[in-house]
């Protein structure tokens, strides 16, 4: 699913997060531009596809919007497949829903590893900043630290209803995933010994070291 | 039915004439024959069959049907639509000679109209008979319940389908004279559940079921203003939530929200005549809206004692029918199938919702109402008939489909099928499309498996 072409780079991202915290509206804002209250749950997984320009490269994002109550059934193992990065969403106003955060991420670790065996690139949104900052959030250093000890590469107060802070994060994203995928060629390179003729050395056989 | 034999049918399975020369066939031995090698090809035989039975149904077999005066709202008369004009795939047949003529054209009024659902003054004379059919059935003192599925399957009047979904599904017996002491007993039944449980929605083990609800109920059909109304979501909350906990096993499953809808749209049906988007309940007797609550929750139920392992941990039911989708569409349509193989759609990624929400997210409610009535009068309707139905409805798109050139594209038309503007007559096409498929591969659960 995912292509390396000269110029254009293909991303799956995935959004999780509890129900009801704003997931699908995060992804119509990015989107499509625009926010509506009427959204339906959504049922599985919803697709959507962002493009972007990236040092004169398109990048394109696919958006896995995947159900709240995902978490409670054995599906997300087929929905994250070959993702490489994830926002993992929570409700600012709703105290359990950052609890689930933690869940949420221990979910995706234990089924999704990147080619290098590290996790995926995972950015936080506390969603719904326009309604008011509950006490979750006012200490910016806790949610450092919580971030730093749960592995997520950057955190962002989020409303898709203000358009506070998405592309931010999405590009914060972005940006980190073409970091691992790089760290990924990387190490890729290291472990592998690429043979080779050296044509002008004339080079010896190595075990009788007669020239070919 | 007999049909002339010497007619030659299908250039595919029945090419071999010999044995059927010089005999009357029944329809049944032809369809048996051709279906055991069904392949795409051979819908030839079904409409060629049908085309020249005799059935009484069909006066007038290349134009529009003797029951309903309509082309395509019985199921014999569908076939005359070739399922596979829609696919663009028929050019070949309608050059056949040999084929009965094409239907007339639907009117494009009449793909808007909803009979069965808007009441419109314009009551045709078929429709009137129709009507008349489903009275005098109901009159009796016994309804005879297998005469009532038949009359039921190509859609229920406005007028009768409270009644009709009441006893199709169960929930009311056939014996006239016991309904109104089992309707009393039920509903108190139920008002008695809600004394002894409802307080415990706040309750430490109850609060996440309740919570999920309390989130999805102002989202469901967040667009028709009747589910905006206060008392209305709080209905649904009650319904919803007495389900979850007396089935722990399921509990609440995001989708079951959605399967409320149908069915306390047309109870409510039963107290009013005007459209009901814009129904304001208030103006209901409060026994009234007791009454569509309760009769509302008892035949939700019934619906899902049937489909119980689509919404049980792992949701295996959903899981086997998106697989058995899957192996369905692999056998009738291959180029479809390898479309979405090459670019690595996996039918778990749009089909779970069609299972989930059986259609109700695909297609607008209008339609889903018409569809239900079909699903409780066929035996298994929403456990097993819905899956036929998916087949066609996927296949239906099949032209869409083929165009897309990528995973990203294909995605986007799955999930955002454009049936806005579907009615009765595009429901009645897939319907009949899947009742075919049903009737190629029900008795021959291995025959779509290579």
């Amino acid at each position: 699913m995912q292509t390396n072409h000269h110029k254009e780079r293909l991303y799956k991202i995935l959004v999780i997060g509890d129900l009801g915290v704003g997931k699908t509206s995060i992804i119509k804002r990015y989107v499509h531009h625009n926010f509506s209250p009427n959204y339906r749950a959504t049922i599985g997984v919803d697709f959507a596809l962002k493009v972007l320009n990236w040092d004169q490269e398109t990048v394109r994002l696919q958006l896995w919007d995947i159900a709240g109550q995902e978490r409670f059934g054995n599906m997300t193992r087929v929905y994250y497949r070959e993702a490489m990065g994830a926002f993992i969403v929570f409700d600012v106003t709703r105290p359990a829903s950052f609890e689930a955060v933690t869940k949420w991420k221990e979910d995706l670790d234990s089924k999704l590893t990147l080619t290098n065996g590290k996790h995926v690139a995972t950015v936080l949104l506390a969603n719904k900043c326009d309604q008011g900052r509950d006490v979750l959030t006012n200490n910016g250093i806790k949610m450092e630290q919580f971030c730093q000890e749960n592995g997520f590469v950057g955190w962002y107060e989020t409303s898709a209803k203000e358009n506070i802070n998405i592309d931010e994060a999405a590009n914060c994203l972005v940006k980190h995933i073409i970091a691992s995928e790089k760290d990924m060629l990387q190490s890729e390179v290291s472990d592998t010994i690429t043979p080779q003729l050296e044509k002008d050395k004339g080079g010896t056989c190595s075990s009788c070291f007669r020239s070919q | 039915l007999v049909i002339d034999a010497s007619q030659k049918f299908c250039n595919n399975c029945c090419r071999a004439g010999g044995s059927l020369q010089n005999k009357p066939l029944t329809i049944t031995a032809v369809i048996a024959t051709c279906l055991k090698n069904y392949v795409r090809n051979c819908t030839l035989i079904l409409y060629l069959a049908i085309s020249f039975s005799q059935d009484s149904v069909l006066h007038h077999p290349h134009q529009l049907c003797c029951s309903c005066s309509k082309p395509s709202c019985c199921i014999m008369c569908l076939f005359f639509i070739c399922p596979l004009d829609a696919a663009g795939e028929c050019a070949a047949l309608h050059r056949q000679q040999s084929l009965p003529h094409r239907p007339p054209v639907i009117p494009l009024v009449a793909r808007m109209a909803d009979q069965n659902t808007s009441g419109t003054p314009a009551m045709t004379e078929r429709e009137a008979s129709r009507l008349d059919k489903f009275k005098h059935l109901l009159a009796g003192p016994n309804t005879d319940l297998e005469e009532l599925r038949k009359l039921s399957w190509s859609g229920i009047p406005r007028q009768v389908r409270p009644i009709t979904w009441k006893l199709l599904s169960g929930y009311l017996p056939a014996n006239a004279e016991r309904r109104e002491s089992v309707l009393q007993r039920k509903r108190q039944e139920y008002f008695g559940f809600i004394q002894q449980y409802y307080d415990s929605r706040n309750d430490e083990h109850h609060q996440d079921t309740y919570r999920q609800i309390h989130i999805d109920i102002p989202r469901t059909n967040p667009l028709i203003p009747l589910f905006q109304q206060a008392s209305v979501q709080e209905i649904f909350e009650r319904i919803l939530f007495i389900w979850a906990i007396r089935h722990p096993a399921s509990g609440y499953v995001q989708g079951i929200n959605d399967l409320v809808t149908p069915f306390f749209v047309v109870y409510v049906f039963e107290y009013i005549e005007e459209e009901v988007e814009n129904f304001d309940v208030s103006s209901l007797q409060e026994e009234a809206l007791r009454n569509i609550e309760a009769d509302s929750f008892w035949c939700m139920s019934k619906l899902l004692d049937g489909i119980q392992d689509n919404y049980t941990f792992a949701q295996p039911g959903i899981q086997r029918k998106v697989k058995a989708l899957e192996e369905l569409v692999s056998r009738i349509d291959e180029s479809v199938h390898r479309h979405m193989q090459q670019y690595e759609v996996e039918y778990l990624q749009f089909a779970f919702r069609w299972m989930n929400n059986l259609l109700m997210r695909e297609l607008p409610l209008r339609c889903t109402i018409r569809l239900w009535d079909t699903y409780q009068a066929e035996p298994e309707g929403f456990s097993h008939f819905h899956l036929y139905v998916c087949a066609a409805f996927l296949v239906r798109w099949r032209k869409e489909i083929l165009e897309e050139r990528d995973f990203q594209g294909l995605m986007i038309l799955l999930q955002n099928l454009p049936t806005m503007h579907w009615g009765n007559e595009e429901v009645s096409v897939l319907l009949a499309e899947a009742y075919r498929l049903k009737f190629a591969f029900a008795d021959a659960p291995n025959h779509y498996k290579r």
